[in-house]
Protein backbone atom coordinates (compact mmCIF):
# COMPACT_ATOMS: atom_id res chain seq x y z
CA UNK A 1 0.00 0.00 0.00
CA UNK A 2 2.67 2.50 1.29
CA UNK A 3 4.41 1.86 -2.77
CA UNK A 4 1.31 1.79 -4.07
CA UNK A 5 0.97 5.78 -3.00
CA UNK A 6 4.46 6.68 -3.10
CA UNK A 7 4.07 5.58 -6.98
CA UNK A 8 0.60 7.91 -6.59
CA UNK A 9 2.84 10.87 -5.67
CA UNK A 10 5.33 10.51 -8.27
CA UNK A 11 3.11 9.72 -10.84
CA UNK A 12 0.90 13.05 -9.88
CA UNK A 13 4.66 15.05 -9.92
CA UNK A 14 4.98 14.30 -13.28
CA UNK A 15 1.59 14.40 -14.18
CA UNK A 16 1.62 18.05 -13.28
CA UNK A 17 4.01 18.79 -15.51
CA UNK A 18 2.62 17.06 -18.55
CA UNK A 19 -0.54 18.87 -17.56
CA UNK A 20 1.26 22.80 -17.70
CA UNK A 21 2.99 21.75 -21.13
CA UNK A 22 -0.41 20.15 -22.08
CA UNK A 23 -2.34 23.23 -21.18
CA UNK A 24 0.02 25.68 -23.17
CA UNK A 25 -0.56 23.11 -26.52
CA UNK A 26 -4.56 23.49 -25.47
CA UNK A 27 -4.63 27.59 -25.14
CA UNK A 28 -3.05 27.71 -28.50
CA UNK A 29 -5.09 25.24 -29.79
CA UNK A 30 -8.71 25.95 -28.82
CA UNK A 31 -7.77 29.84 -29.40
CA UNK A 32 -6.27 30.14 -32.54
CA UNK A 33 -6.45 26.96 -33.99
CA UNK A 34 -3.26 26.49 -34.29
CA UNK A 35 -0.84 23.31 -33.23
CA UNK A 36 2.29 24.58 -32.18
CA UNK A 37 5.12 22.28 -32.36
CA UNK A 38 7.81 24.78 -31.12
CA UNK A 39 5.90 24.31 -28.28
CA UNK A 40 8.06 21.15 -26.60
CA UNK A 41 11.34 23.56 -27.64
CA UNK A 42 9.90 26.33 -25.78
CA UNK A 43 10.26 23.98 -23.17
CA UNK A 44 13.38 22.68 -23.61
CA UNK A 45 14.77 26.68 -23.86
CA UNK A 46 13.74 26.93 -20.21
CA UNK A 47 15.02 23.78 -18.95
CA UNK A 48 18.71 25.55 -20.79
CA UNK A 49 18.22 28.59 -19.34
CA UNK A 50 18.42 27.48 -16.15
CA UNK A 51 21.21 25.39 -16.60
CA UNK A 52 22.87 28.86 -18.39
CA UNK A 53 21.31 30.88 -14.72
CA UNK A 54 22.58 28.32 -12.71
CA UNK A 55 26.26 27.52 -13.66
CA UNK A 56 26.75 30.99 -14.49
CA UNK A 57 25.76 32.64 -11.05
CA UNK A 58 28.19 29.32 -10.26
CA UNK A 59 26.09 29.03 -6.58
CA UNK A 60 25.83 25.04 -5.69
CA UNK A 61 22.17 24.48 -4.19
CA UNK A 62 24.18 22.16 -1.16
CA UNK A 63 25.79 25.11 0.30
CA UNK A 64 22.31 27.70 0.71
CA UNK A 65 19.98 27.94 3.25
CA UNK A 66 16.58 26.47 2.21
CA UNK A 67 15.34 30.17 1.65
CA UNK A 68 18.18 31.65 -0.11
CA UNK A 69 17.89 28.01 -2.17
CA UNK A 70 13.80 28.82 -2.77
CA UNK A 71 14.99 32.60 -3.97
CA UNK A 72 17.88 31.23 -6.31
CA UNK A 73 14.90 28.91 -8.18
CA UNK A 74 12.71 32.00 -8.08
CA UNK A 75 15.13 33.84 -9.94
CA UNK A 76 15.59 31.09 -12.33
CA UNK A 77 12.13 30.31 -12.90
CA UNK A 78 11.87 34.10 -13.70
CA UNK A 79 14.78 34.63 -15.97
CA UNK A 80 13.93 31.63 -17.79
CA UNK A 81 9.99 32.58 -18.19
CA UNK A 82 10.80 36.06 -19.19
CA UNK A 83 13.14 34.16 -21.74
CA UNK A 84 10.59 31.41 -23.09
CA UNK A 85 8.21 34.76 -23.21
CA UNK A 86 10.08 36.50 -25.46
CA UNK A 87 10.36 33.33 -27.79
CA UNK A 88 6.98 32.79 -27.44
CA UNK A 89 5.90 36.44 -28.41
CA UNK A 90 8.27 36.27 -31.58
CA UNK A 91 7.43 32.98 -32.81
CA UNK A 92 3.54 34.22 -32.45
CA UNK A 93 4.91 37.70 -34.80
CA UNK A 94 7.09 35.66 -37.71
CA UNK A 95 6.09 32.58 -37.64
CA UNK A 96 2.62 31.80 -36.49
CA UNK A 97 0.47 35.17 -37.67
CA UNK A 98 1.65 34.90 -41.19
CA UNK A 99 0.99 31.37 -41.00
CA UNK A 100 -2.70 31.25 -39.12
CA UNK A 101 -5.54 31.20 -41.81
CA UNK A 102 -7.76 28.42 -43.53
CA UNK A 103 -5.69 25.58 -43.75
CA UNK A 104 -4.35 24.04 -40.64
CA UNK A 105 -1.17 22.75 -41.74
CA UNK A 106 0.42 25.35 -42.48
CA UNK A 107 1.37 26.29 -39.03
CA UNK A 108 1.89 23.01 -38.42
CA UNK A 109 4.89 22.56 -40.66
CA UNK A 110 6.03 25.84 -39.95
CA UNK A 111 6.26 25.58 -36.41
CA UNK A 112 7.80 22.21 -36.51
CA UNK A 113 10.44 23.74 -38.97
CA UNK A 114 11.05 26.21 -35.92
CA UNK A 115 11.19 23.61 -33.55
CA UNK A 116 14.08 21.81 -35.86
CA UNK A 117 15.97 25.21 -35.79
CA UNK A 118 15.76 25.50 -31.56
CA UNK A 119 16.63 21.54 -31.44
CA UNK A 120 20.02 22.29 -33.59
CA UNK A 121 20.77 25.58 -31.76
CA UNK A 122 20.96 23.93 -29.01
CA UNK A 123 22.59 21.03 -30.17
CA UNK A 124 25.59 23.54 -31.52
CA UNK A 125 25.45 25.92 -28.81
CA UNK A 126 25.39 23.28 -25.87
CA UNK A 127 27.11 19.94 -27.59
CA UNK A 128 24.96 16.81 -28.41
CA UNK A 129 24.91 15.14 -24.81
CA UNK A 130 22.68 16.23 -22.24
CA UNK A 131 24.82 18.57 -19.84
CA UNK A 132 24.37 18.59 -16.24
CA UNK A 133 22.53 21.25 -13.81
CA UNK A 134 23.58 21.50 -10.85
CA UNK A 135 20.79 21.75 -8.30
CA UNK A 136 19.49 24.32 -6.87
CA UNK A 137 17.09 23.05 -4.08
CA UNK A 138 19.32 21.57 -1.40
CA UNK A 139 18.78 17.84 -1.58
CA UNK A 140 16.32 16.98 1.28
CA UNK A 141 14.08 13.80 1.39
CA UNK A 142 10.24 14.49 3.59
CA UNK A 143 8.84 11.73 4.85
CA UNK A 144 5.25 12.10 4.79
CA UNK A 145 3.49 9.19 6.24
CA UNK A 146 5.39 7.04 4.71
CA UNK A 147 5.94 8.30 1.77
CA UNK A 148 9.42 9.71 0.65
CA UNK A 149 8.78 13.18 -1.67
CA UNK A 150 12.45 15.26 -2.10
CA UNK A 151 12.23 18.81 -1.70
CA UNK A 152 12.83 19.22 -5.40
CA UNK A 153 9.93 16.97 -6.53
CA UNK A 154 7.75 19.29 -4.14
CA UNK A 155 9.44 22.25 -5.89
CA UNK A 156 7.64 21.23 -9.19
CA UNK A 157 4.64 20.03 -8.18
CA UNK A 158 4.15 23.40 -6.58
CA UNK A 159 5.34 25.61 -9.41
CA UNK A 160 3.10 23.38 -10.90
CA UNK A 161 -0.03 23.93 -9.20
CA UNK A 162 0.90 27.93 -8.95
CA UNK A 163 1.03 27.90 -12.74
CA UNK A 164 -2.61 26.24 -12.91
CA UNK A 165 -4.19 27.83 -10.61
CA UNK A 166 -2.89 31.52 -11.91
CA UNK A 167 -4.18 30.64 -15.57
CA UNK A 168 -7.67 29.49 -14.14
CA UNK A 169 -7.71 32.38 -12.22
CA UNK A 170 -6.60 34.52 -15.45
CA UNK A 171 -8.97 32.71 -18.00
CA UNK A 172 -12.11 32.67 -15.43
CA UNK A 173 -11.62 35.54 -13.63
CA UNK A 174 -9.91 38.37 -15.63
CA UNK A 175 -11.51 40.69 -18.88
CA UNK A 176 -8.44 39.34 -20.97
CA UNK A 177 -9.48 36.05 -20.25
CA UNK A 178 -12.91 36.61 -20.56
CA UNK A 179 -12.26 37.56 -24.21
CA UNK A 180 -9.68 34.80 -24.90
CA UNK A 181 -12.48 32.14 -23.71
CA UNK A 182 -14.81 34.67 -26.48
CA UNK A 183 -12.27 34.13 -29.39
CA UNK A 184 -11.86 30.56 -28.55
CA UNK A 185 -15.43 30.13 -29.52
CA UNK A 186 -16.12 32.85 -32.21
CA UNK A 187 -13.65 34.96 -32.87
CA UNK A 188 -15.60 37.07 -35.63
CA UNK A 189 -18.12 38.03 -32.91
CA UNK A 190 -15.51 38.55 -30.06
CA UNK A 191 -14.00 41.41 -32.85
CA UNK A 192 -16.99 42.76 -33.20
CA UNK A 193 -17.48 43.53 -29.30
CA UNK A 194 -13.92 45.47 -29.56
CA UNK A 195 -11.58 42.73 -28.75
CA UNK A 196 -7.99 42.83 -30.66
CA UNK A 197 -7.82 39.48 -31.78
CA UNK A 198 -3.82 39.36 -33.13
CA UNK A 199 -3.19 40.40 -29.93
CA UNK A 200 -5.32 37.94 -27.56
CA UNK A 201 -3.20 35.81 -29.83
CA UNK A 202 0.01 36.93 -29.11
CA UNK A 203 -0.94 36.72 -25.13
CA UNK A 204 -1.83 33.52 -25.54
CA UNK A 205 1.44 31.70 -27.22
CA UNK A 206 3.15 34.33 -24.55
CA UNK A 207 1.47 32.52 -21.14
CA UNK A 208 1.49 29.35 -23.21
CA UNK A 209 5.38 29.68 -23.76
CA UNK A 210 6.19 31.34 -19.77
CA UNK A 211 4.29 28.15 -18.78
CA UNK A 212 6.41 25.53 -21.05
CA UNK A 213 9.69 27.62 -19.76
CA UNK A 214 8.71 27.11 -16.53
CA UNK A 215 8.52 23.45 -17.00
CA UNK A 216 11.18 23.20 -18.54
CA UNK A 217 12.99 24.51 -15.49
CA UNK A 218 11.21 22.41 -12.89
CA UNK A 219 12.40 19.07 -14.65
CA UNK A 220 15.89 20.70 -15.83
CA UNK A 221 16.45 20.73 -12.12
CA UNK A 222 14.55 17.45 -11.03
CA UNK A 223 16.68 15.45 -13.07
CA UNK A 224 19.99 17.70 -13.05
CA UNK A 225 20.03 17.80 -16.64
CA UNK A 226 18.97 19.29 -20.07
CA UNK A 227 19.46 17.91 -23.57
CA UNK A 228 18.65 19.17 -27.29
CA UNK A 229 15.82 16.58 -27.90
CA UNK A 230 14.67 16.38 -23.97
CA UNK A 231 11.44 18.08 -25.62
CA UNK A 232 10.43 15.60 -28.30
CA UNK A 233 9.08 12.83 -26.16
CA UNK A 234 7.66 15.23 -23.40
CA UNK A 235 6.20 17.19 -25.85
CA UNK A 236 4.09 14.26 -27.53
CA UNK A 237 2.75 12.90 -24.70
CA UNK A 238 1.48 16.52 -23.17
CA UNK A 239 0.19 16.77 -27.29
CA UNK A 240 -1.90 13.74 -26.97
CA UNK A 241 -3.20 14.82 -23.55
CA UNK A 242 -4.79 17.64 -24.70
CA UNK A 243 -5.67 15.63 -27.64
CA UNK A 244 -7.62 13.48 -24.94
CA UNK A 245 -8.75 16.01 -22.81
CA UNK A 246 -10.43 17.69 -25.59
CA UNK A 247 -10.65 21.65 -25.53
CA UNK A 248 -13.27 22.79 -24.00
CA UNK A 249 -12.18 22.56 -20.46
CA UNK A 250 -8.38 23.60 -19.26
CA UNK A 251 -9.72 21.64 -15.58
CA UNK A 252 -9.80 18.43 -18.11
CA UNK A 253 -6.23 19.03 -20.02
CA UNK A 254 -5.07 19.55 -16.08
CA UNK A 255 -6.64 16.20 -15.18
CA UNK A 256 -5.68 14.04 -18.18
CA UNK A 257 -1.95 15.45 -17.34
CA UNK A 258 -2.21 14.30 -14.00
CA UNK A 259 -3.78 10.92 -15.02
CA UNK A 260 -0.87 10.07 -17.58
CA UNK A 261 1.92 11.07 -15.01
CA UNK A 262 0.09 8.59 -12.67
CA UNK A 263 -0.38 5.74 -14.98
CA UNK A 264 3.17 6.11 -16.50
CA UNK A 265 4.15 5.67 -12.11
CA UNK A 266 1.57 2.72 -11.97
CA UNK A 267 3.22 1.01 -14.84
CA UNK A 268 6.60 1.86 -13.71
CA UNK A 269 6.42 0.62 -10.18
CA UNK A 270 4.07 -2.71 -10.85
CA UNK A 271 5.09 -3.93 -14.31
CA UNK A 272 7.87 -2.71 -16.06
CA UNK A 273 10.02 0.82 -16.68
CA UNK A 274 11.02 -0.64 -20.12
CA UNK A 275 7.17 -0.32 -20.92
CA UNK A 276 6.58 2.74 -19.33
CA UNK A 277 6.02 4.84 -22.48
CA UNK A 278 4.38 1.71 -24.44
CA UNK A 279 1.44 1.85 -22.43
CA UNK A 280 1.24 5.09 -21.96
CA UNK A 281 0.48 5.65 -25.93
CA UNK A 282 -0.93 3.12 -25.86
CA UNK A 283 -3.75 4.28 -23.78
CA UNK A 284 -4.00 7.29 -25.04
CA UNK A 285 -4.67 6.24 -28.14
CA UNK A 286 -7.25 3.79 -27.27
CA UNK A 287 -9.40 7.00 -25.92
CA UNK A 288 -9.05 9.02 -28.72
CA UNK A 289 -10.01 6.07 -30.84
CA UNK A 290 -12.92 5.92 -29.42
CA UNK A 291 -13.80 9.08 -28.31
CA UNK A 292 -11.98 11.15 -30.98
CA UNK A 293 -13.32 14.50 -29.33
CA UNK A 294 -11.34 13.49 -26.33
CA UNK A 295 -12.75 12.82 -22.78
CA UNK A 296 -14.27 15.96 -21.68
CA UNK A 297 -16.13 17.29 -25.21
CA UNK A 298 -14.56 20.04 -27.47
CA UNK A 299 -15.79 22.88 -29.75
CA UNK A 300 -14.92 21.19 -32.85
CA UNK A 301 -12.37 18.12 -33.88
CA UNK B 1 -31.40 65.20 -40.64
CA UNK B 2 -27.27 64.53 -40.78
CA UNK B 3 -25.81 61.21 -42.32
CA UNK B 4 -24.62 58.80 -40.22
CA UNK B 5 -23.30 56.02 -42.53
CA UNK B 6 -22.38 56.23 -45.91
CA UNK B 7 -21.41 53.27 -48.07
CA UNK B 8 -20.60 54.10 -51.94
CA UNK B 9 -19.72 51.82 -54.41
CA UNK B 10 -19.49 48.61 -52.31
CA UNK B 11 -18.08 45.51 -53.80
CA UNK B 12 -17.26 42.62 -51.91
CA UNK B 13 -16.14 39.41 -53.77
CA UNK B 14 -15.27 36.22 -51.94
CA UNK B 15 -12.98 34.62 -54.98
CA UNK B 16 -14.78 34.87 -58.11
CA UNK B 17 -18.30 35.10 -56.08
CA UNK B 18 -19.63 38.55 -56.64
CA UNK B 19 -21.40 38.94 -53.76
CA UNK B 20 -21.99 42.51 -53.50
CA UNK B 21 -22.22 44.30 -56.97
CA UNK B 22 -21.68 48.37 -56.76
CA UNK B 23 -23.77 49.23 -53.65
CA UNK B 24 -24.84 52.66 -52.32
CA UNK B 25 -26.76 52.86 -49.78
CA UNK B 26 -26.72 56.00 -46.47
CA UNK B 27 -28.26 56.09 -43.20
CA UNK B 28 -29.36 59.15 -41.37
CA UNK B 29 -29.15 59.92 -37.66
CA UNK B 30 -31.78 58.56 -35.57
CA UNK B 31 -33.53 56.33 -38.48
CA UNK B 32 -34.20 52.74 -38.91
CA UNK B 33 -33.35 51.45 -42.57
CA UNK B 34 -33.97 48.15 -43.12
CA UNK B 35 -32.17 45.79 -46.62
CA UNK B 36 -34.66 43.95 -47.57
CA UNK B 37 -33.65 41.04 -50.02
CA UNK B 38 -33.81 36.85 -50.55
CA UNK B 39 -31.60 34.46 -49.13
CA UNK B 40 -28.00 34.97 -50.48
CA UNK B 41 -29.13 38.49 -52.11
CA UNK B 42 -25.64 39.67 -50.03
CA UNK B 43 -27.22 41.37 -47.00
CA UNK B 44 -25.06 39.93 -44.79
CA UNK B 45 -21.76 40.45 -46.99
CA UNK B 46 -22.84 44.21 -46.75
CA UNK B 47 -23.29 44.26 -42.71
CA UNK B 48 -20.09 42.44 -42.50
CA UNK B 49 -18.09 44.97 -44.96
CA UNK B 50 -19.54 47.51 -42.66
CA UNK B 51 -18.42 45.84 -39.21
CA UNK B 52 -15.16 45.16 -41.00
CA UNK B 53 -15.52 41.49 -40.93
CA UNK B 54 -14.62 41.31 -44.46
CA UNK B 55 -12.37 43.54 -46.34
CA UNK B 56 -14.60 45.27 -49.62
CA UNK B 57 -12.51 44.95 -53.20
CA UNK B 58 -14.33 47.94 -53.98
CA UNK B 59 -15.95 51.24 -52.22
CA UNK B 60 -15.91 53.20 -49.45
CA UNK B 61 -17.32 52.98 -46.17
CA UNK B 62 -17.42 55.94 -44.30
CA UNK B 63 -19.00 56.37 -40.49
CA UNK B 64 -19.28 60.12 -38.95
CA UNK B 65 -16.92 61.31 -40.87
CA UNK B 66 -14.67 58.63 -40.41
CA UNK B 67 -13.13 56.23 -43.62
CA UNK B 68 -13.82 52.56 -42.15
CA UNK B 69 -13.76 50.23 -44.87
CA UNK B 70 -10.03 49.68 -43.78
CA UNK B 71 -10.38 48.95 -40.24
CA UNK B 72 -10.65 45.71 -38.20
CA UNK B 73 -13.70 44.83 -36.55
CA UNK B 74 -12.50 46.20 -32.94
CA UNK B 75 -11.82 49.62 -34.32
CA UNK B 76 -14.84 49.57 -35.62
CA UNK B 77 -16.74 48.71 -32.64
CA UNK B 78 -14.49 51.38 -30.55
CA UNK B 79 -15.88 53.90 -32.77
CA UNK B 80 -19.65 53.08 -32.23
CA UNK B 81 -20.56 50.42 -34.19
CA UNK B 82 -22.43 46.75 -32.97
CA UNK B 83 -23.40 44.28 -34.20
CA UNK B 84 -25.80 42.05 -33.79
CA UNK B 85 -24.78 38.38 -36.22
CA UNK B 86 -27.54 36.47 -38.15
CA UNK B 87 -28.09 33.50 -35.78
CA UNK B 88 -27.61 35.03 -32.35
CA UNK B 89 -24.41 33.87 -31.99
CA UNK B 90 -23.78 34.48 -28.44
CA UNK B 91 -21.09 32.98 -26.84
CA UNK B 92 -22.43 29.83 -25.36
CA UNK B 93 -19.06 29.03 -23.03
CA UNK B 94 -20.00 32.09 -21.18
CA UNK B 95 -22.52 32.93 -18.89
CA UNK B 96 -25.08 35.37 -19.53
CA UNK B 97 -23.31 38.28 -17.61
CA UNK B 98 -19.77 37.10 -19.01
CA UNK B 99 -21.83 37.83 -22.50
CA UNK B 100 -22.95 41.03 -21.73
CA UNK B 101 -19.41 42.21 -20.38
CA UNK B 102 -17.92 40.97 -23.81
CA UNK B 103 -20.55 44.01 -25.39
CA UNK B 104 -18.58 46.21 -23.39
CA UNK B 105 -15.12 44.92 -23.80
CA UNK B 106 -14.24 47.68 -26.50
CA UNK B 107 -14.31 50.54 -23.45
CA UNK B 108 -16.87 53.15 -24.74
CA UNK B 109 -18.35 55.03 -22.17
CA UNK B 110 -16.13 52.98 -19.69
CA UNK B 111 -17.56 54.50 -16.23
CA UNK B 112 -20.93 54.58 -16.98
CA UNK B 113 -20.58 50.47 -17.60
CA UNK B 114 -22.55 48.85 -14.25
CA UNK B 115 -25.87 51.64 -14.93
CA UNK B 116 -25.70 50.41 -18.94
CA UNK B 117 -25.81 46.93 -17.86
CA UNK B 118 -28.80 47.29 -15.05
CA UNK B 119 -30.88 49.08 -17.82
CA UNK B 120 -30.33 46.42 -20.27
CA UNK B 121 -31.40 43.95 -17.73
CA UNK B 122 -34.39 46.03 -16.81
CA UNK B 123 -35.05 46.12 -20.69
CA UNK B 124 -34.70 42.45 -20.44
CA UNK B 125 -36.16 40.87 -17.43
CA UNK B 126 -35.25 37.03 -18.77
CA UNK B 127 -31.52 38.16 -18.86
CA UNK B 128 -31.46 39.83 -15.16
CA UNK B 129 -32.84 36.08 -14.02
CA UNK B 130 -30.39 33.90 -16.01
CA UNK B 131 -27.90 36.18 -15.12
CA UNK B 132 -25.24 33.37 -13.90
CA UNK B 133 -26.50 30.90 -16.57
CA UNK B 134 -24.46 29.51 -19.64
CA UNK B 135 -25.72 31.56 -22.53
CA UNK B 136 -25.74 28.18 -24.32
CA UNK B 137 -28.70 26.79 -22.14
CA UNK B 138 -30.97 29.86 -23.18
CA UNK B 139 -33.52 29.32 -26.21
CA UNK B 140 -33.67 31.35 -29.38
CA UNK B 141 -36.12 34.00 -28.16
CA UNK B 142 -33.95 34.70 -24.90
CA UNK B 143 -30.54 34.19 -26.74
CA UNK B 144 -31.32 36.57 -29.61
CA UNK B 145 -32.18 39.07 -26.50
CA UNK B 146 -29.23 38.20 -25.15
CA UNK B 147 -27.15 39.29 -28.46
CA UNK B 148 -29.12 42.49 -28.70
CA UNK B 149 -28.48 43.06 -25.25
CA UNK B 150 -24.32 42.61 -26.02
CA UNK B 151 -24.55 44.75 -28.33
CA UNK B 152 -26.04 47.32 -26.77
CA UNK B 153 -23.28 47.49 -23.90
CA UNK B 154 -21.00 49.41 -26.08
CA UNK B 155 -23.31 52.75 -26.32
CA UNK B 156 -23.47 52.46 -30.05
CA UNK B 157 -24.45 55.07 -32.07
CA UNK B 158 -25.11 52.32 -34.83
CA UNK B 159 -26.42 49.22 -34.62
CA UNK B 160 -26.27 46.35 -37.30
CA UNK B 161 -28.85 43.95 -37.32
CA UNK B 162 -28.42 40.61 -39.22
CA UNK B 163 -31.55 38.83 -39.57
CA UNK B 164 -32.92 39.18 -36.39
CA UNK B 165 -36.03 37.77 -36.77
CA UNK B 166 -34.63 34.44 -38.22
CA UNK B 167 -36.30 31.68 -36.38
CA UNK B 168 -38.15 33.48 -34.30
CA UNK B 169 -41.68 32.43 -33.30
CA UNK B 170 -44.14 35.14 -34.67
CA UNK B 171 -44.54 36.10 -30.60
CA UNK B 172 -41.29 36.40 -30.55
CA UNK B 173 -40.82 38.67 -33.63
CA UNK B 174 -43.67 40.91 -32.04
CA UNK B 175 -41.84 41.79 -29.37
CA UNK B 176 -38.70 42.23 -30.99
CA UNK B 177 -39.90 44.66 -33.43
CA UNK B 178 -41.18 46.34 -30.67
CA UNK B 179 -37.62 46.34 -29.07
CA UNK B 180 -36.27 47.66 -31.76
CA UNK B 181 -38.65 50.65 -31.91
CA UNK B 182 -37.66 50.95 -28.29
CA UNK B 183 -33.93 51.37 -28.91
CA UNK B 184 -34.37 53.88 -31.52
CA UNK B 185 -36.23 56.05 -29.24
CA UNK B 186 -32.95 55.72 -27.23
CA UNK B 187 -31.12 57.86 -30.01
CA UNK B 188 -29.48 54.29 -31.68
CA UNK B 189 -29.93 54.65 -35.41
CA UNK B 190 -30.45 51.11 -36.92
CA UNK B 191 -29.51 49.27 -40.11
CA UNK B 192 -30.86 45.60 -40.34
CA UNK B 193 -30.91 43.26 -43.41
CA UNK B 194 -33.93 41.12 -42.95
CA UNK B 195 -36.06 38.53 -45.11
CA UNK B 196 -39.25 39.49 -43.36
CA UNK B 197 -40.14 42.20 -44.96
CA UNK B 198 -43.72 42.61 -43.79
CA UNK B 199 -41.80 43.06 -40.26
CA UNK B 200 -39.32 45.37 -41.14
CA UNK B 201 -41.54 47.90 -43.17
CA UNK B 202 -43.35 48.25 -40.05
CA UNK B 203 -40.26 49.65 -38.17
CA UNK B 204 -38.30 50.58 -40.53
CA UNK B 205 -38.42 54.39 -41.64
CA UNK B 206 -36.69 53.68 -45.17
CA UNK B 207 -35.37 50.37 -47.34
CA UNK B 208 -33.27 48.94 -49.48
CA UNK B 209 -34.33 45.97 -51.89
CA UNK B 210 -31.29 44.12 -52.78
CA UNK B 211 -31.31 41.47 -55.19
CA UNK B 212 -28.09 39.48 -56.65
CA UNK B 213 -25.95 41.61 -54.74
CA UNK B 214 -27.38 44.77 -56.43
CA UNK B 215 -30.10 47.28 -55.25
CA UNK B 216 -32.91 47.29 -57.37
CA UNK B 217 -35.01 49.64 -55.99
CA UNK B 218 -35.23 51.83 -52.19
CA UNK B 219 -37.79 54.44 -50.59
CA UNK B 220 -39.69 55.38 -47.53
CA UNK B 221 -41.16 52.52 -46.10
CA UNK B 222 -44.73 53.60 -46.41
CA UNK B 223 -44.10 54.04 -50.60
CA UNK B 224 -42.54 50.14 -50.58
CA UNK B 225 -45.28 48.62 -48.73
CA UNK B 226 -47.78 50.43 -51.33
CA UNK B 227 -45.52 49.72 -54.36
CA UNK B 228 -47.12 46.98 -56.40
CA UNK B 229 -43.32 45.03 -57.35
CA UNK B 230 -42.48 44.96 -52.96
CA UNK B 231 -46.03 43.63 -52.72
CA UNK B 232 -46.02 40.97 -55.06
CA UNK B 233 -41.79 40.03 -55.16
CA UNK B 234 -41.56 40.43 -50.87
CA UNK B 235 -44.50 40.59 -49.18
CA UNK B 236 -46.37 37.64 -50.79
CA UNK B 237 -48.59 39.93 -53.28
Amino acid sequence: MEQFVQQLVNGLMIGSTYAVVALGFGLMFSVMRVVNLAHPEVFMVGAYVAFVVVTGLNVHGQGLGMLAAVGLFVVVLGVAMVATGVVGLILERLVIRPTRGTYILTPFIATSGVSIVLQNGAQRIFGPDPVRIPSVIPAHTFAISGVLVTSMQLTTVLTAVVIMLALRYYVHHTRWGRATRAVAEKPDVAAACGVNVNLVSQLTVGIASVMAGAAGVALGLLYNSAAPFMGLLFGLKSFICMLVAGNRHIEAIMAVGLLLGLVEAIVTGYISSNLRDAVAFALLLAVLFFRPQGLFGSYDV
Amino acid sequence: MSVLLQVAGLEVTYGPVRAVKGVDLELPKGEIRAILGANGAGKSSIIRAIMGLVKPRGGTITFANTTIHRLPPHAVNRLGIAWVPEGRQIFSTLTVQENLLMGAFGGRQAEERPVRQEQIMEMFPILKTRREQFAGSLSGGEQQMLAIGRALMSSPELLLMDEPSLGLAPKVVQYLFALIREIRARGISILMAEQNARQALRVADYAYLLEVGEIRGGGPASEMEASEQVRRVYLGG
